[in-house]
């Protein structure tokens, strides 16, 4: 079953969607797949990645949890239906 | 008793909040008695500035650099169209004067800075961050912490808001950590990577929205009521009008609040591009 991704802010906006599906599923990584997420979408890829590293700005959730802080970051290991989301901080007032 | 020091006028104007009781005249004393700075007078500080004036928050300071433009009008709700080109703080300061005549409103005509920031913060008991930047908003939230200063953060993008609060409580024995910004996002993007408002564009009415959870969340604050945002940002989607709500948790390797923090003065930080700690 694919994993859904959730997008936020200006990263929805490079990545053409608020919502991306990718292949990745049961067994992959959370970082498998941010890599399918950004495959293909050069502008996502370089907002959200720094030479190949997750730019610190930039949060990962699973299911509504923090990977990076409570979870084992991108080696985190996709259950079935999992949702992803990236959320970068805002600055508008 | 306390509620003898509403006055007549008084406990008519806030009857509404005297009535209940997880406010009544003691919790409306509170109010008036408290002091709140609300950084920016733009689309988030209209609301909140409006709202924290209704309520009776005795003093509020209102920081801002800028002048009231005609394209503000949409959102920026506390001018009018008559402020167009007055300094958005005389703007403010003149809404509140004629809302609620029981504020000291104290206008700030000026941007927050390193060298400022302590001596326009430490005045007030609640910090509300309305800017609409990176750099000053890190500046707020390690001077905020560095102090132990109590800080609303809101902050927009076209249709969407994230909204929390620091308590900036730390080290104390009924508390765990309170986490910061920079816990959540250790340093800013590069300039130019999120673009702003002016680019974008801003629907209207979101940081109306923002703004008054903001407020809202000052008053619980003052009152010592109900369940903060501490520990969890709320993300707020007015498109497909959702509000999510993620957990924050102190970061133990965070470069203000951490257990060796990097930052021990806002002197050591350059508050322009990523907002990191000076090479030097």
């Amino acid at each position: 079953m694919p994993t859904e991704w959730k997008l936020f802010a200006d990263l929805a906006e490079r990545a053409g969607d608020k919502h991306v599906t990718v292949d990745a599923s049961a067994g992959d990584t959370v970082g498998d797949a941010l890599e399918q997420l950004v495959a293909d979408r050069s502008e996502l890829e370089e907002r959200v990645l720094d030479d190949g590293d997750l730019r610190s700005q930039i949060n990962v959730l699973r299911n509504g949890t923090n990977v990076l802080v409570e979870e084992e970051g991108l080696e985190t290991e996709l259950k079935e239906g999992d949702e992803l989301a990236l959320f970068p901080p805002v600055s508008g007032g | 008793m306390s509620d003898l020091r509403l006055d007549a006028t008084q406990l008519d104007r806030y009857s509404r909040h005297v009535i209940m009781d997880e406010i009544g005249p003691e919790g409306q004393q509170r109010l008036l008695e408290s002091s709140v700075l609300v950084v920016g007078a733009g689309g988030l500080g209209s609301p909140a500035i409006q709202y924290l004036a209704a309520a009776g928050i005795g003093r509020l300071g209102i920081v801002d650099d800028d002048v009231v433009e005609r394209s503000n009008l949409q959102r920026q709700i506390v001018h009018g169209d008559d402020d167009v080109g007055r300094p958005k703080v005389e703007s403010a300061a003149d809404y509140v004067g004629a809302l609620n005549p029981d504020i000291d409103v104290e206008p700030h005509e000026t941007r927050l800075t390193a060298d400022n920031v302590a001596t326009l913060v430490d005045d007030y008991d609640v910090v509300l961050d309305a800017s609409d930047n990176f750099g000053t908003r890190y500046l707020l939230n390690d001077h905020c912490v560095l102090t132990g200063t109590p800080l609303s953060h809101g902050a927009i993008y076209r249709f969407e808001g994230q909204v929390t609060t620091f308590t900036n409580e730390r080290g104390t024995e009924s508390d765990t950590d309170s986490p910061c910004y920079r816990c959540l996002f250790p340093e800013a993007p590069e300039p130019g990577t999120v673009p702003d408002c002016a680019t974008t564009g801003v629907l209207g009415v979101l940081p109306g929205t923002v703004g008054c959870i903001q407020a809202t969340e000052v008053v619980k604050y003052v009152l010592g009521k109900g369940e903060l945002l501490e520990g969890r940002l709320l993300m707020y989607d007015a498109m497909d009008m959702t509000f999510e709500t993620v957990d924050v948790l102190s970061n133990p390797s965070c470069p203000v609040c951490g257990d060796e923090p990097a930052i021990e003065s806002v002197e050591d930080v350059s508050y322009e591009g990523s907002c990191e700690i000076s090479a030097d």
